[in-house]
């Protein structure tokens, strides 16, 4: 920048005089600290400037210049990667993006109180924060990230929701849909990590590892492709990412799916009291029945490494993340806490959302995906979808999924 | 529509690169004869500028053309660190040490190869603009001594001024476009291109991490199928469906957009205004808010969907195996459906535009010409085509030529239709994050935006470009040769 600044002034004074205006140099002592934050979407707004006042109140003796920005919590990586010094200098993300910041070295290990805030949140977010070196780099901020059951009483009953395909036989008997994501990578996942299969990322923290298309398996992943494609065929099945669901919620063609809180207040409006929600279902595979797996997911605060102020910019993750804002954040927005001791407050064990994620917390593994997982996952997802049209043997299939997602991340 | 006799008048021009090196090998030894048959003086300016307008008195040129040479020696040595980087794009790492008592991250004065690449691009433009000015200035000196040995008058600063408001005005006028234009494209430009030849990618992000050259790497993984590595198969895809579509596209509109514009203009239509209002009307509306809008009338949850599926279409269609499943008609999101309905969806957002063309030239026909036809016996059809599409083909070729390379880079109905809907069920086009409806456009964008590897996207869009002037240049060679110019005259 002050190249650049140097540049220009030299253009301008024609090279009378060298650099004058460099940048003001940031003063520890300066009257003023200012930061930028930014929160995941308009909604929060209200929520984050409550926070502000109540951490300004809280350091009396600094004064802070806070501006609050909105950025997707979904795709706040790529915003940050396109330019990591000019990114906000607190940022609330979700999980999965850890991998690609991390690796672009945006994001600021705990420096303080570190082990506070391991003990602080649950275990699974307090591992979804750390990075590959065992260090903590974000704040956990919500645990509700992930996906689960939804499903209408009037239709289903609770044993009718332990199987898909007792979903599936009871939705297509009364002429109505069971939705699941098939074509997307992050749900994808439930069935083969559900059968005993792996993916995860690899030790370099960037390529992944996957058994999807190994012959020694007590399930192979050819058995469960072909479950899929049965599933997938069932006159009961439709599959349907977020938009979808939400049109088939509305106009009551479908009457259970799987999805996650974000969609809690549309299905509690479009089903009204027969709205509920359960871990996700088993399903037959090879004559057995397994449970689901699934991603658990969980919104972090993340410290800009590029910050002039990293020192208060933590002490703002920190503050936004406590325990006393998480509550605020859970009134305001009916998001789930991290934190323990918010997540035990009478009022939060009572959403029906929170207690399914709850109750598949303990099939749930913690996202470390690298890259080259999602489009080679979904591409096979599609094929599934469309009945593997130019009937390629499965195994094959598989191989070459395998091969997309254990990629090297350069190609 | 007589035959063109009149002789060719352009002769056959030597190529345009012999022609370059011809003028730049003419424009070096015009220089280094300068220097050589030059005074004191003459020679002296290639080391000081100004030299020589001080030994023929023009003070203030002289003053100037020292200060010009100041400025770019000063931005040169600024810049210099960063030229010398240039070979390796920087060594040092980021690194940053926490400071506790500050509370603040101390950094070590680490390298960002995109700023070395972008400050040694320019360094290494304005070295180039300082040789020519150099070399151009010492011919100047020379031309200046010449006048002064045979006693002509040299220009005063004032008289050199009042030229470049006089006979040079073009010049002055068109400085601070060339300044943009090198300013926004050229060095963009040039920094773009050479990020093709590195291996910029998600795994070598400035700031914390470092990017180098790679040679033709990145253009070896477009053309050849590796293992591990299936950029060479989506490109090939890829391409072949940028061309099939740019040509479809482009056909479908023009043609369609000259019959409806016919058909408004014929003299039995009724309401003209009306017709023509109404398809204005559609174009009002921002491309993207109709293209969003029809993406979800089409969406497998969309309107379309459920009426197909209440009147039973679905359920045909499903029955005759034209679709893979009895739920949904996949009309945005399978590849055999996606194509044709995309390809539809153009001709309706393109085609008012195209008529409103075609009837602003259908009015420029020469009514004497369709007239004389008529009296002659010609029937519609005749008329139409001897003379109404030969006029039409002969205004709009070069235009009809544009939009073929504008579809190329159509990216607005493709990525509008297709984003967050279509999921390619084609393993190798997923691996290399494309899908069978993307444009090389489309694609590169995607690479930037969804995986940052700008290596990829640089490459892929150096080749847009090639393949974008290759058919510029042959079609509009072929669409203005010489002999065409009077055909309409």
């Amino acid at each position: 920048m002050r190249k650049l600044m140097a540049i220009m002034l030299a253009l301008l004074l024609t090279g009378l005089t060298g650099c004058t205006g460099a940048e003001p140099a940031p003063d520890a002592a300066s009257p003023e600290i200012p930061l930028r934050v930014w929160v995941g979407d308009n909604a929060d707004i209200p929520w984050m400037e409550q926070v502000i006042a109540d951490f300004k109140a809280a350091h009396p003796e600094r004064t802070y210049r806070i501006e609050i920005g909105v950025q997707n919590e979904g795709d706040c990586a790529k915003v940050i990667l396109s330019d990591v010094e000019a990114a906000a200098d607190v940022f609330t993300f979700a999980d999965d993006q850890m991998t690609s910041l991390l690796n672009a070295g945006a994001l600021m290990p705990l420096q303080e109180n570190a082990q506070s805030i391991r003990n602080a949140n649950t275990p699974e977010s307090v591992e979804a924060a750390t990075g590959v070196d065992g260090q903590l780099y974000a704040y956990p901020a919500t645990a509700d990230n992930g996906y689960f059951l939804f499903y209408n009483t009037d239709y289903l009953s609770e044993s009718d929701v332990q199987t898909f395909s007792g979903l599936l036989d009871k939705a297509s008997d009364a002429g109505k849909k069971v939705a699941f994501p098939m074509a997307n990578g992050w749900y994808f996942y439930s069935w083969f990590k559900g059968a005993g299969l792996d993916m995860h990322l690899s030790d370099d923290g960037v390529t992944n590892v996957c058994n999807w298309n190994a012959a020694d398996t007590p399930i192979t992943g050819a058995e469960v492709v072909q479950a899929l494609l049965d599933i997938s065929a069932h006159p009961g099945f439709i599959e349907a990412d977020s938009d979808p669901f939400v049109a088939g919620l509305k106009d009551g063609s479908i009457i259970a799916g799987v999805s996650g809180t974000w969609n809690a207040a549309v299905a509690a409006e479009s089903w009204g009291d027969s709205y509920a929600a359960a871990k996700l279902p088993t399903y037959t595979v090879d004559g057995q029945e397994v449970q689901m797996a699934s991603f658990s997911g969980f919104k972090l605060v993340g410290v800009n490494a590029y910050s002039s102020y990293v020192g208060d910019a933590m002490d703002l993750a920190a503050f936004m993340t406590a325990k006393d804002a998480q509550l605020q954040r859970f009134r305001l927005r009916r998001q789930g806490p991290s934190n323990v001791e918010a997540l035990s407050d009478p009022a939060v064990q009572a959403e029906p959302a929170i207690a399914a994620i709850i109750a598949q917390a303990p099939y749930a593994t913690v996202q470390r995906v690298g890259s080259k997982y999602w489009d080679a996952s979904a591409a096979l997802g599609k094929i599934i979808v469309n009945g593997n049209p130019d009937s390629i043997d499965l195994q094959t299939l598989l191989d070459n999924c395998v091969a997309g997602i254990t990629a090297p991340a350069d190609q | 529509m007589g035959k063109n006799t009149s002789p060719q008048r352009r002769t056959r021009q030597q190529p345009v690169l012999l022609r370059f090196f011809a003028a730049l090998s003419r424009f070096l030894a015009g220089a280094w004869h300068a220097f050589r048959d030059g005074d004191a003086s003459v020679k002296l300016s290639a080391l000081i500028w100004g030299a020589s307008c001080f030994r023929r008195r023009q003070f203030f040129k002289g003053v100037l053309l020292c200060l010009e040479q100041l400025v770019f020696i000063a931005l040169i040595v600024i810049l210099s660190p960063d030229l010398i980087k240039l070979g390796s794009l920087g060594e040092v790492q980021a690194q940053r040490v926490y400071d506790p008592v500050t509370r603040r991250n101390v950094w070590n004065d680490y390298d960002n190869s995109f700023l070395i690449l972008l400050f040694g691009v320019i360094c290494l433009f304005l070295l180039a603009l300082m040789i020519i000015q150099w070399l151009r200035n010492l011919r100047h000196a020379r031309q200046t001594e010449l006048m002064a040995r045979k006693g002509r008058h040299i220009p005063t600063f004032a008289e050199d001024a009042a030229n470049y408001f006089g006979r040079k005005f073009h010049r002055t006028l068109l400085t601070l476009p060339t300044l943009g234009v090198v300013c926004f494209t050229i060095i963009p430009l040039l920094v773009m291109i050479a990020i093709a030849f590195t291996n910029y990618d998600r795994n070598h992000l400035v700031p914390t991490n470092l990017f180098t050259w790679v040679g033709l790497t990145n253009f070896r993984s477009l053309v050849s199928m590796t293992s591990s590595s299936s950029f060479a198969y989506a490109f090939r895809n890829v391409l072949a469906w940028t061309l099939i579509w740019a040509v479809l596209a482009s056909l479908s509109c023009y043609i369609i957009g000259i019959l409806m514009a016919m058909l408004i203009s014929h003299r039995d239509t009724r309401g003209k205004r009306f017709w023509r209002t109404c398809f204005t009307v559609a174009m009002a509306v921002p491309q993207f808010v109709s293209l969003l809008l029809v993406r979800n009338l089409f969406a497998d949850v969309g309107i379309v969907n459920t009426l197909c599926k209440s009147c039973g279409i679905t359920d045909w269609l499903h029955n005759i195996g034209a679709i893979p499943t009895a739920n949904v008609i996949p009309f945005l999101t399978h590849p055999a459906w996606a194509k044709p309905m995309i390809l539809l969806i153009n001709i309706w957002v393109g085609v008012p535009y195209q008529m409103l063309i075609a009837t602003g030239i259908l009015m420029n026909i020469p009514g004497e010409l369709l007239e004389a036809a008529r009296i002659d016996g010609a029937n519609a059809w005749q008329s139409f085509r001897n003379i109404t599409m030969p006029y039409i083909l002969f205004i709009t070729g070069p235009s009809l030529v544009n939009s073929i390379v504008s579809n190329i880079n159509n990216f607005n109905v493709i990525w509008l239709l297709s984003r967050d809907v279509y999921t390619t069920s084609d393993q190798l086009m997923a691996a290399a994050g494309a899908t069978e409806v993307d444009l090389l456009v489309t694609w590169l964008y995607r690479l930037t935006q969804d995986q940052s590897n700008y290596k990829m996207a640089s490459v892929i869009g150096i080749l847009v470009f090639i393949v974008c002037a290759a058919l510029t240049l042959t079609a509009f060679s072929r669409l203005t040769r010489g002999d065409r110019e009077g055909a309409f005259q």
